[in-house]
């Protein structure tokens, strides 16, 4: 029986649903959070692809700075003011911007939640919230510490203070890079960095040394970076790697120095890349497993944690691909696609993405490496055959055409994803 | 060397298509692998990049351009490591997408 307190319920519960099914006709609500190089593609994509949809970017920070090209910051060669990028374009593109914090996702009311505690329905949510530091992996290494040894794996106040520290360095100083286990952000990422440090300090610092204290016994485009380090700054940089002693179990930010089983190197300028995990709202969606990383199948990069969620980029667990904006932008416009697909009652088809990454080792000299990716058994995986390295032998003018594509493919992924 | 990996032919038309301007590409019904090529290969004209547009070439052409990457016929940077990615179907298939987009 019908009692008007049940009644009350009923209508409640109809005018809650009247919304969906109403932006449901209009093509759905999708809400995307982080404006990385995934989140702002995903957003604008979504909108392109299908212009009846809502699409709400959720991004606390009113500039994006950019950390592909911020080792340049570090060795001068750029301002940080290059690597920022407003959403003026991203909301002309007809995406609302909700300038503010996700707090929370609610996976099967399907809400996010804001830091004003207003929450924002979704029928498909986009997570691309980048990387959080992993503080208490490292012991010694905090938020405190890294006021005193900074990671800059965030670009931004980090990259300056690691830029200023560098500066005040004396010369004959010894700067000393730690590069965490895989998987981290920008795998080739620390050796381009030492690599431009190493060109600023030959300049201005010319008796300083650079020492790389790895994780690792492989590293990304290795045999270009060594060969290059080698001709370029013989005798600057030392990589001790993981089976020479390399890993580094704590640091002691008051001394500057980074503690190995074998050593302690007290270091003038301290860069501590520390361990990584998803961004904190893929680990409060429960989107992120044990590893602290996001798995996803390989078509519409879904969670396999949480149905209608699905998480690219850095976060995301990505089989073959590296954790790069080449690597986020080709899924951003994969995922874009697929949710178009899903939310048409259409199945998405198989994808083919790409990645490539340039890096520096002086402002003329770029290398890089390729990938191509299809879902196979499951995961994302390399073709076999395609992709690779730059070759270790070339002629001419190679190495100086590979530092223009790199300056080039910046200007346009940025200009595409944020002019 | 270097003149050979500017590609002077693709280069030159593609300046000429620069010139005519065009809109973004959307990537709705894009065969698998076309939504990443705009990583690098912009659907709107990058001032100062040295990487060819691609939206609005000839299909025709880009079918050539990426099978004498994939076999090495055409001297390349990084092109001939991600031709080898394709097969012709697939290669037909994003060459007459692109072609179908405003230059």
């Amino acid at each position: 029986m019908a009692t008007r307190r049940t009644f009350l319920k009923l209508t409640a519960a109809a005018s809650l649903a009247v919304p969906s099914i109403t932006s449901a006709q209009a093509g759905g609500r999708v809400v995307v959070v982080g404006g990385g190089f995934g989140g702002a593609t995903a957003a604008r994509m979504l909108k392109a692809l299908e212009p009846k949809l809502t699409v709400t970017l959720v991004e606390p920070n009113p500039v994006f700075t950019a950390c592909p090209f911020s080792n340049n910051v570090l060795a001068a060669l750029r301002e940080i003011t290059q690597q920022q990028f407003g959403y003026d374009g991203v909301q002309k593109a007809g995406v609302v911007l909700a300038q503010t914090a996700a707090t929370a996702v609610d996976a099967s009311g399907k809400t996010v939640t804001l830091s004003d505690g207003s929450k924002l329905p979704y029928d498909r949510l986009v997570l691309s919230p980048g990387i959080d530091i992993n503080w208490g992996a490292l012991p010694g290494y905090d938020e405190a510490a890294a006021e005193k040894m900074p990671h800059a794996w965030k670009a931004g106040a980090q990259t300056v203070l690691l830029r200023q520290q560098l500066q005040a360095m004396d010369d004959g100083g010894l700067v000393v890079i730690s590069s965490p286990a895989n998987p981290f952000r920008c795998p080739p990422g620390p050796y381009e960095r030492a690599s431009l440090i190493a060109y600023w300090l030959k300049i201005w610092k010319p008796r300083s040394k650079l020492l790389i204290l790895d994780s690792k016994d492989a590293f990304s485009k290795q045999r270009l970076f060594q060969n290059a380090w080698a001709q370029l700054y013989p005798g600057l940089i030392e990589w001790v790697s993981l089976s020479q002693g390399g890993k580094v179990t704590s640091v002691d930010p008051s001394t500057l120095t980074f503690v190995t089983d074998f050593a302690r190197h007290k270091a003038a300028v301290g860069n501590v890349i520390p361990p990584q995990k998803a961004g904190a709202i893929a680990q409060q969606a429960g989107v992120a497993d044990r590893t602290g990383w996001c798995p996803v199948e390989p078509v519409a990069f879904e969670s396999t944690l949480r149905p209608g969620i699905h998480v690219i980029g850095d976060s995301a667990i990505m089989g073959g691909m590296p954790k790069s904006a080449f690597a986020a932008n080709a899924q951003a416009k994969v995922c874009a696609a697929a949710v178009v697909e899903l939310l048409a009652g259409r199945k998405p088809v198989d994808p083919i993405l790409i990645n490539t990454c340039y890096s520096l080792v002086a402002p003329d000299y770029g290398i890089s490496v390729a990938g191509v990716y299809r879902p196979d058994k499951g995961v994302l995986a390399d073709i076999p055959g395609a992709g690779g390295a730059s070759p270790l032998e070339v002629v001419g003018g190679f190495r100086g055409q590979e530092a223009l594509y790199a300056s080039s493919w910046f200007k346009t992924i940025t200009t595409e994803v944020f002019g | 060397m270097t003149h050979r990996l500017l590609l002077p032919a693709l280069a030159s038309v593609l300046l000429l298509a620069s010139f005519l301007g065009g809109g973004p590409v959307r990537a709705a019904d894009a065969p698998p692998g076309a939504s990443s090529c705009t990583g690098c290969h912009a659907s709107q004209r990058i001032p100062d990049s040295v990487i060819p547009r691609i939206a609005g070439r000839k299909a025709s052409d880009i079918v050539q351009f990426m099978r004498e990457y994939r076999s090495g016929a055409w001297p390349s940077s990084v092109m001939g490591r991600i031709a080898k990615g394709f097969d012709d179907q697939q290669i037909d298939a994003i060459a007459a997408w692109f072609a179908a987009q405003p230059e």
